[in-house]
């Protein structure tokens, strides 16, 4: 069994051979893991453009994943237009969102989307351009017929909030906007729906929808106001991307335990990542079990970064025994593998993960 | 008009009619004064008990801080002595390193709406611009707000910065945030933790009485 095939029996709610493995490996713990494991880092052939970067990049992914027996990773594309970008300078994207740079991030100031009749003509969905995801494209061909590889999008709120620059623009419109709202999730569901139609030609087969609608208490806005404003949207997604016989799985942080039936209802085909300061792993496996895969937990905020490999095998072992029986389970972190997470720990994680996840 | 209006409309979360009551209020003699204590504060006092309680959420929340906001705009440069802040003054600050702001915006709203003044510094903010903040709003709590496990660590190196400055023993520090935690905050020295926006002003109200 291949990594693809033990993801999707995982996705299916039911057990492969072994508890499969995944991860969002961000690039500077990229390059770490690469040093660690005494995997050279690829070279191009011209050096220093942001294509050969990309390239160097996506191969580095390939060959760790490779070397780790991944069983599938997230992957992402780098926009061209802000790789050049310089320390502290602003730049607009072509949808009118504003960015800055910062330690190596961007961070979002502004937006585009002010009132109402700034909708009035607006849409993202035209403006994709398909050499955004040459990287995608390359990694997809490389290891993409044995791994499960999740191209990350953006979710209707997390686009929408991006077009209303900032959060909290978005939050207080649901109450004082709410056809605002309804246009900002129509916009983003455009979008992302012709993301997933290009890039479904290209051969990716798994989306992750990401986008935090949770913090650590609950979630950002009422169940009401996400069924009314949300779930709708993402369940459009959904029939696309199932439609087009692929899969998708749901990423939020924070604690969703009072719209866990609802993604059942949309349809997603996992949930993560099922953060384990405020979810339990257990109860949310006993929920969820034969209904939608439950992925992640394995902590980054304070394990992965602070703990020993000894603590992270344990936590492995654990939560192995709570979530893994039956099937329906994929290992991978909290969130992602950022560049605070020491790299010994994450092969910790996986040769664990391995070594304690065969299926009887 | 009935000014119990101002706070009905107020949790509610709308801020054209809680304008609209505010300058009707003002013109029927009610005393800007009144107009906080009375209306504006418990009305943010319930918002902040119905956030507590998960019947409102960020949208409520935020909709009721912005109703606040307008009658605060409207009222606030009628106050007599008004350079004097009502309760304590505030500096607020998301730590060197992370641009996230909603967290610590939800929490200014809230010490507004507790009768504080709040000095925002806004995002990635150094230490070294705490400290300057400190000396020149004078102000009795200091708040951090950092979202990341790799962020929250300049916390420490914040309240090190006021130590150096002579300055802690003028301001008592509170600290939140995502990965932040009780016994973080106790490690690293800090005065008081809030797990959200409703109790850091809570919180921070009684750090100042505590202060004395």
């Amino acid at each position: 069994m291949n990594g693809k095939e033990r993801i999707l029996r995982a996705l299916s709610c039911q057990q492969p051979d072994r508890v499969p493995v995944i991860e969002a490996i961000d690039l500077p713990a990229l390059k770490k893991l690469a040093r660690l494991l005494q995997i050279d880092v690829p070279r191009s052939v011209e050096p220093g453009s942001h294509a050969a970067r990309s390239f160097e990049n996506a191969e580095l992914l390939c060959l760790v994943a490779e070397k780790m027996e991944l069983d599938g990773l997230r992957i992402t594309n780098s926009d061209p237009a802000f790789a050049q970008m310089l320390p502290g300078e602003a730049r607009q994207d072509r949808y009118g969102r504003t960015f800055v740079r910062k330690d190596g991030r961007l961070w979002q100031t502004a937006g585009p989307i002010k009132t109402e009749a700034d909708l009035d003509g607006y849409e993202m969905a035209s403006k994709i351009k398909a050499e955004d995801y040459d990287e995608i494209g390359y990694i997809v061909d490389r290891v993409g017929k044995e791994k499960a590889l999740f191209l990350r999008l953006n979710d209707p709120v997390h686009l929408g909030w991006t077009l209303r620059g900032g959060m909290s623009n978005l939050m207080a419109d649901f109450v004082l906007n709410p056809s605002l709202v309804h246009g900002l999730m129509r916009v983003a569901t455009d979008y992302i729906k012709a993301v997933i139609t290009m890039t479904a030609a290209m051969n990716v087969e798994f989306f992750n929808m990401a986008g935090d609608i949770a913090d650590e208490r609950t979630t950002l806005m009422s169940p009401r106001h996400y069924r009314q404003f949300v779930k709708p949207y993402q369940k459009e997604i959904v029939e696309l991307v199932h439609g087009l016989g692929l899969k998708v799985m749901k990423h939020t942080d924070g604690n969703v335990s009072t719209i866990l039936d609802d993604f059942v209802e949309v349809g997603f085909d996992g949930f993560h990542p099922v953060q384990p300061q405020c979810m339990d792993i257990g109860e949310v496996k006993q929920r969820l079990a034969g209904r939608l895969c439950v992925i992640g937990n394995i902590d980054c905020r304070f394990l992965l970064p602070f703990g020993s490999p000894d603590e992270v095998v344990e936590s492995v072992k654990d939560t192995i025994a709570k979530a893994a029986p039956g099937g329906g389970y994929i290992l991978c972190s909290s969130n992602s593998l950022h560049d605070y997470c020491k790299a010994e720990n994450f092969v910790a994680m996986v040769d664990a993960a391995h070594q304690y996840g065969v299926y009887q | 008009m009935d000014p119990q209006e101002i706070y009905r409309y107020t949790v509610d979360g709308d801020p054209p009619k809680v304008k609209e009551l505010t300058q009707q209020a003002l013109v029927q003699g009610v005393p800007p004064e009144e107009i906080i204590g009375k209306y504006l504060i418990p009305a943010m006092a319930e918002v902040g008990s119905l956030f507590e309680r998960k019947d409102f959420f960020l949208p409520e929340m935020i909709a009721a801080a912005l109703a606040m906001r307008e009658a605060l705009n409207i009222v606030k440069p009628l106050l007599a002595g008004s350079s004097d802040p009502q309760i304590g003054r505030v500096v607020i600050g998301t730590v060197r390193g992370d641009m996230h702001d909603i967290g610590k915006n939800l929490v200014s709203m809230m010490m507004e709406g507790a009768g504080l003044e709040v000095v925002d510094l806004g995002v990635d903010v150094s230490p070294e611009q705490f400290v300057a903040a400190v000396k020149a709003k004078e102000p009795k709590v200091v708040g951090l707000s950092a979202l990341l496990s790799s962020t929250m660590l300049e916390m420490r190196a914040t309240i090190q910065a006021l130590e150096a400055a002579g300055l802690r023993e003028r301001v008592k520090v509170l600290v939140g945030g995502a990965p932040v935690t009780q016994a973080f905050a106790d490690s690293i020295g800090a005065d008081g933790y809030a797990p959200d926006a409703s109790s850091a002003a809570r919180r921070s109200k009684e750090l100042i009485q505590f202060r004395g």
